[in-house]
């Protein structure tokens, strides 16, 4: 079991103008853990993830995952190094089917050319099959496989959130961000998250979360990060860092200041 | 590779032979001729497809690429240069055009987009209209060498109906194939969502440009064909209004469809010269149409047509 | 030479009223009419309709041809803002090209496709001096441009509506929330792009003539304009499109005149290539 962390990130820093969204954020995230990002609104839990999974780049900083140093890389490559993500506003592709959505992601491990898809030849019959294969795994692990050639906008928002989950996990990634990933569920659906997020985790992929919902965060979490203000105030193992002061203050002290 | 959707084949089974009894029916040279240049433009709508429709990225270029290729072969046969050069020959002159328009245009936003494209568009037609020596002019080129493989060609409208028939099921068979693979699946994640497909591995900005360069090919190749059977051209038939005419095909045949490319290019091809008794109020119809298909029917001919059938779950 | 440089001011000074009313039209609903070359030569010809073949005096003219496109601007957002908001920007931009069609050819149709001349509304002799002729209506263009530019700034920031209309401009769902008018406001955009686009035409068509098929290349200088300033910038669209006016007067005369309406589009690819957001930035950028 490699004891290095999976990311290592050193003093990450974002401004957006005269806002400093993140500041000098360094980060460890062990292998194989659930670590959950929480803080309160404008804290810069997105834009780290955004940082992370080169959708937004930092400023300055290094960010290595899996040994590769990322810092400013173009998402697709990071995608293709094993870091997948899904969106705190869903992100899903309306003009294609459920399956076919996974499918754009299984890409990244069956690459295939333009002459092999010209021609159809033996290989691209292979790729597309491993693609097919990996996708249907995909979708059995969050539950949807019974929908696959449904249009993707057909399915209820909750089943959206669980495609997004599917599409990232069908690149067969070492590192899953999650965004919010319970938005907007109900009770029923959010319990649903959590053993699938359990499951994934017995896999061996290391997931990072950013979750508002707290009974989420507790239940699953082995570690959680607080931001404030771009800052890292508190980390650590969850009863520890719910009864930290300085968290409690974040959360309860600061509930007027807006996003 | 899948397999299109299985009620698909007696429906497309039944659209070839309708097609190929056509000549059978229509004994009229002149019906046969517009069904050969609306077969053509089928064929470049279903390249503006994969850019457009596909990938999202819009593009009033392709009748530019039309045009290329029609004078590439133009120029060359009449130059005497055998006929088999010119489909290549058409190829690599508009992949090296779709190159130069492509790699500084593809970070650019729609406004932009739209307007570059509009503005190589109008470049090349300058280019086209003022190299007379060359291309002719605003007169155009005439007797233009027809096909010729080892001395066998198509002769009259009818055999070129044929041919260019067998040209469009290739160009359709090559879309389906495109359209139900990675890179087919790529583009239309390019445009449904760019970061979500980013984040998902694709690369977008290789796959919009790869889109732009197939769909150029198509155009390119179907004006080869277009100046060795129709065997006059003049910049006329590649203008800014063509490109306009192009889209519109897109969109009211059904953005997206391969079906949908075939129905608009058909419909807006025969049309005009259904039409032609309405003079100037053609056009104006015509633009009042067009903003009545987008408003009340975005999704095209195609759509309305399959709202029809049972509500299929798999994406066209 | 200085010559050239009058006329390529005078010229650039058109191409800027054409920018100035596409981007009051899209500061406001975000939206690039393809058909504003259009409403320029709409404008021409209600002007030359009244001064030529009603034989009207030609400032009565103007102030016609003003109210008639500040009507035409309303009918044109009824026609194509209304029904196609919240709709993705490339159907819109069809949309706009799809009505710049139906005006050119009901021009075709009613006023034939020759060309006609449309009288100045100012008179006399030019003025002449460091062997630069300027005539009274390219005095008259600048003076418009100028006189235009001043009443923009001004309604815009010291009257009432017209800050309610920078707030449109700005964010418009948050306008609608506190209370603003709205669509009013909206409406007002229209009306004064079409009314700017109208002014363009009647100064283009004394100096260039006047026919049907005119919008098409004038609507392109326009944008190219709005791109080379930086889209939602104004000043930098009155400076682009001077600065455009000056390349193609030049480059007609010392490189080839046929390739004329090309410079605009080569200075455009040339700019954005060097600058993606324009000569001065853009005014609105995208959220990831």
């Amino acid at each position: 079991m490699n004891p290095e962390p999976i990311i290592t990130a050193r003093g990450v820093t974002r401004r957006f103008g005269g806002l400093v969204a993140l500041d000098g954020i360094d980060l460890d995230v062990p292998r194989g853990v659930v670590q959950a990002i929480i803080g309160p609104n404008g804290s810069g839990k997105t834009t780290l993830l955004n940082a992370l999974s080169g959708a937004s780049h930092a400023d300055t900083g290094s960010i290595r995952v899996g040994g590769h140093e990322i810092f400013r890389l173009k998402p697709y490559r990071i995608a293709r190094l094993g870091l997948a993500r899904t969106f705190q506003n869903i992100r899903i592709f309306e003009n294609l089917s459920v399956i076919e959505n996974v499918k754009v992601a299984a890409a990244c491990n069956s690459p295939t050319s333009l002459f092999n898809i010209l021609t159809a030849n033996a290989r691209h019959r292979h790729s597309e099959a491993d693609i097919d294969r990996n996708a249907r795994e995909a979708l059995e692990i969050v539950g949807l496989a019974h929908r696959a050639n449904d249009r993707a906008t057909q399915l209820p928002y909750a089943q959206q959130r669980l495609l997004e989950i599917a599409r990232a996990l069908a690149s067969k990634p070492n590192v899953l961000l999650l965004d919010e990933p319970a938005a907007g569920m109900n009770m029923t659906e959010s319990m649903t998250l959590l053993d699938t997020i359990a499951r994934l985790k017995n896999s061996g992929i290391t997931i990072l979360l950013v979750e508002h919902n707290v009974r989420l965060v507790m239940g699953i979490s082995d570690r959680v990060t607080v931001l404030d203000f771009g800052k890292k105030i508190a980390e650590g193992a969850p009863s520890e860092v719910q009864r930290n002061p300085l968290v409690i203050e974040a959360y309860l002290g600061r509930r007027h200041r807006h996003a | 590779m899948k397999p299109p959707k299985m009620n698909s084949w007696p429906i497309l089974a039944a659209n070839i032979a309708a097609a190929l009894a056509v000549p059978i029916v229509a004994h009229d040279g002149y019906i046969i001729q517009l069904l050969n240049i609306a077969i053509l433009n089928a064929i470049v709508v279903l390249g503006l497809n994969f850019v457009t429709g596909w990938a999202g990225q819009i593009n009033f270029g392709q009748a530019a690429f039309y045009g290329l290729g029609a004078y590439t072969t133009a120029i060359a046969t009449k130059a005497g240069l055998p006929w088999i050069t010119t489909p290549f020959l058409s190829v690599i002159v508009v992949m090296a055009a779709s190159l130069m328009l492509g790699l500084p245009t593809m970070r650019l936003r729609t406004y932009y987009l739209a307007m570059t494209t509009i503005g190589f568009g109008e470049i090349i037609r300058l280019i086209i209209v003022h190299w007379e020596p060359v291309t002719g002019g605003t007169s155009g080129l005439r007797a233009i060498p027809g096909i010729s493989i080892f001395g066998f060609g198509p002769q009259g409208q009818i055999q070129h109906y044929y041919l260019l028939i067998a040209v469009l099921l290739l160009a359709i068979l090559i879309a389906a194939r495109v359209r139900h693979s990675v890179l087919g699946r790529a583009m239309i994640a390019t445009r449904d969502s760019e970061i979500a497909a980013e984040q998902s591995g694709v690369d977008t900005v290789r796959t919009k440009l790869l889109a732009f360069m197939i769909g150029a090919v198509y155009a390119g190749l179907a004006g080869c064909l277009y100046a060795s059977s129709i065997r006059f051209i003049s910049p006329d038939s590649f203008s800014g209004t063509q490109a306009i005419l192009l889209m519109t095909m897109l969109i009211v045949g059904g953005m997206g469809s391969i079906a949908g490319c075939i129905i608009g290019a058909v419909a807006l091809t025969i049309l005009p010269e259904a039409l032609r008794f309405l003079g100037q109020w053609y056009l104006v119809l015509y633009g009042l149409g067009v903003i009545a298909v987008i408003v009340l029917a975005p999704g095209g001919l195609a759509s309305l047509a399959s709202l029809s059938q049972a509500r299929r779950a798999s994406v066209h | 030479m200085g010559q050239l440089v009058v006329n390529g001011l005078a010229l650039g000074s058109i191409y800027a009223l054409v920018a100035l009313g596409l981007l009051l039209i899209f500061n406001t609903v975000q939206i690039v009419n393809f058909a504003q070359g259009q409403l320029l030569m709409l404008g021409a010809f209600i002007g030359i309709s009244c001064a030529v073949t009603h034989e009207l005096p030609v400032a009565a003219a103007w102030a016609i041809t003003m109210v008639a496109m500040a009507l035409v601007g309303i009918v044109f957002m009824v026609l194509v803002y209304f029904p196609l908001r919240g709709r993705p920007a490339f159907l819109v931009i069809l949309t706009t090209i799809a009505m710049g069609i139906v005006l050119e050819n009901l021009a075709l149709i009613i006023w034939g496709p020759l060309p006609v001349s449309l009288p100045s509304p100012v008179h006399g002799p030019p003025l002449r001096f460091a062997g630069v002729v300027v005539s009274m209506h390219q005095l008259f263009i600048f003076a418009t441009l100028a006189v235009t530019l001043l009443l923009q700034f001004f309604f815009l920031t010291k009257t009432r509506f017209g800050i309610l209309m920078q707030a449109t401009a700005q964010d418009l769902h948050t306008a609608r929330l506190v209370g603003i008018p709205v669509n009013r406001t909206i409406a007002v955009a229209f009306a004064f792009g079409a009314v700017l686009s109208g002014i363009a035409g009647l100064l283009v068509a004394p100096i260039f003539l006047a026919e049907p098929t005119m919008g098409g290349s004038l609507g392109l200088k326009g944008f190219v304009v709005s791109v080379i300033g930086g889209f939602g910038n104004l000043p930098g669209a009155v400076i682009g499109g001077l600065f455009l006016g000056l390349i193609e007067t030049f480059g007609a005369r010392y490189i080839s005149s046929n390739f004329r309406d090309a410079y605009a589009f080569i200075v455009m690819i040339a700019v954005l290539i060097a600058w993606p957001r324009g000569l001065f930035g853009e005014k609105s950028s995208e959220k990831v």
